[in-house]
């Protein structure tokens, strides 16, 4: 062996593992051109970094600039109060017109159809009562909407809550759920209010009014469309009575004959 | 024959008697804690032999002491369920002064004692407690598994029409 030899020998011995070191670096920097150079392996690598940070960002706008933005409306429409009247007056007026004239296309329907019911007893009253009086026919018809109606009735059983019968010309949420309901805000208001022993009598909900009828182990709870005065509440209240005297005393647990009773009694109320 | 019954779930607030409601009208569950302000009304109809049994049930402010209850809220009851938490001492530890205060106020009441969220808690470790304690505990359940839920408020029931 030469020198020469010798010297070849003694360096592949002593460099084989930086050689090998080399390579490795080598092939690394080869695949990072690849996935740098190379669209497809470019946005498989960057596509769900991009996702995570933009899904990221999207959850935290509302946190982070919400506050701001909101208060930044908030100034905008307080320091410009004439220019959003004008941007909102036209898109409120719209809605209200059409609200309107919806609204007085029911009442219109409503008074045709009462006033085309020419067989019925009320159609020749009004025509009379309108041709001796002077006053219109729609003006009769008018009047009779607005007058009060008892939409519900129930007989409840105070304390649980329960119903003992009830009478409904209209569908309603579940009868058992608002008994128990008129109950529960009933026994509240009557504990808050310790003094004496009042009871509540009247609960309003915008177009509608539940009156509420006390007796020593039920009330009665009437659910009523229309114009509640003192006349018609003095009205309701001797019907409520005159029929608890009538019906509901002697046959408390005849859940079939206090409710035949009341159809009868309050069809036309 | 069909007949309609209040029932009352008590207990501490957090102690699971709106979630065991859930369970049994819903057969539904979930982890999200809501506080049940003054009262919430459900119902289920049940099938007890031939007869049809509607419980209407209140579900009213978890209260640590029965005695802050309204009383209003219990009147014309059927079936009291008084549920604590098995994980939480605080919710049973006056037990047997509760159930006294019922069974003392409501004689006539059905009274059924139930633990709860027994899921959560070795069951065997509990019984000891209970044991130590004098507990008188009637059912364990989970309304998250659903464990024995059912079975509370149709035995209840049964109870009911007897």
């Amino acid at each position: 062996m030469t020198d020469a030899e010798k010297l070849t020998l003694l360096r592949d011995l002593l460099l084989d593992e930086d050689r090998n070191f080399a390579n490795k670096i080598l092939e690394k920097v080869d695949t990072l051109t690849d996935t740098v150079n190379i669209d497809e392996k470019l946005s498989q690598k960057v596509e769900p970094i991009i996702s995570r940070k933009l899904t990221s960002f999207v959850e935290e706008i509302p946190v982070k600039l919400g506050p701001t933005i909101t208060e930044a409306l908030s100034e905008q429409i307080k320091n410009s109060q004439d220019e959003v009247v004008n941007i909102l007056f036209p898109l409120l007026g719209k809605m209200i017109k059409k609200y309107i004239q919806s609204e007085m296309k029911t009442l219109s329907d409503n008074i045709n159809a009462q006033i085309n019911q020419k067989l019925s007893f009320k159609y020749w009253y009004r025509k009379i009562m309108s041709f001796f009086s002077g006053v219109s026919e729609i003006d009769f018809v008018l009047a009779d909407m607005a007058k009060s109606k008892i939409l519900q009735l129930f007989i409840i059983e105070k304390g649980s809550g329960l119903i003992i019968a009830r009478y409904s010309n209209t569908d309603t949420i579940d009868e058992d759920l608002l008994a128990g309901m008129l109950t529960a805000i009933k026994s509240f208001v009557e504990d808050a209010f310790i003094k004496g022993d009042q009871n509540l009598e009247l609960i309003e909900y915008e177009l509608y009014k539940i009156y509420l009828q006390n007796f020593p182990t039920y009330y009665i709870s009437a659910v009523i469309s229309g114009k509640f005065d003192a006349v018609f509440k003095n009205r309701v209240e001797n019907d409520l009575f005159d029929f608890a005297n009538k019906h509901i005393k002697k046959n408390i647990g005849n859940k079939q004959y206090i409710e035949q009773k009341l159809k009868e009694y309050f069809i036309n109320a | 024959m069909l007949s309609l019954k209040k029932i009352v779930l008590v207990g501490h607030f957090g102690v699971g008697k709106s979630s065991l409601i859930r369970r049994f009208v819903k057969n539904s569950f979930s982890d999200d804690y809501l506080v049940t302000v003054g009262v919430h009304i459900v119902k289920k109809t049940v099938q007890i032999n031939n007869d049809e049994i509607t419980l209407i049930i209140w579900d009213i402010e978890g209260k640590e002491d029965m005695q802050k209850l309204r009383p209003s809220f219990l009147l014309g009851t059927s079936g009291f369920i008084y549920v604590f938490d098995a994980t939480r001492e605080s919710t049973y530890i006056n037990l047997s002064d509760e159930i006294n205060y019922i069974e003392t106020h409501y004689p006539k009441i059905n009274l059924l004692t139930v633990a709860n969220k027994i899921d959560l808690i070795e069951k065997n470790t509990f019984i000891k407690i209970a044991e130590n304690n004098k507990l008188k505990i009637d059912y364990f359940s989970s309304a998250k598994t659903g464990e024995n839920v059912e079975l509370i408020f149709n035995d209840l029931a049964k109870n009911l029409i007897k």
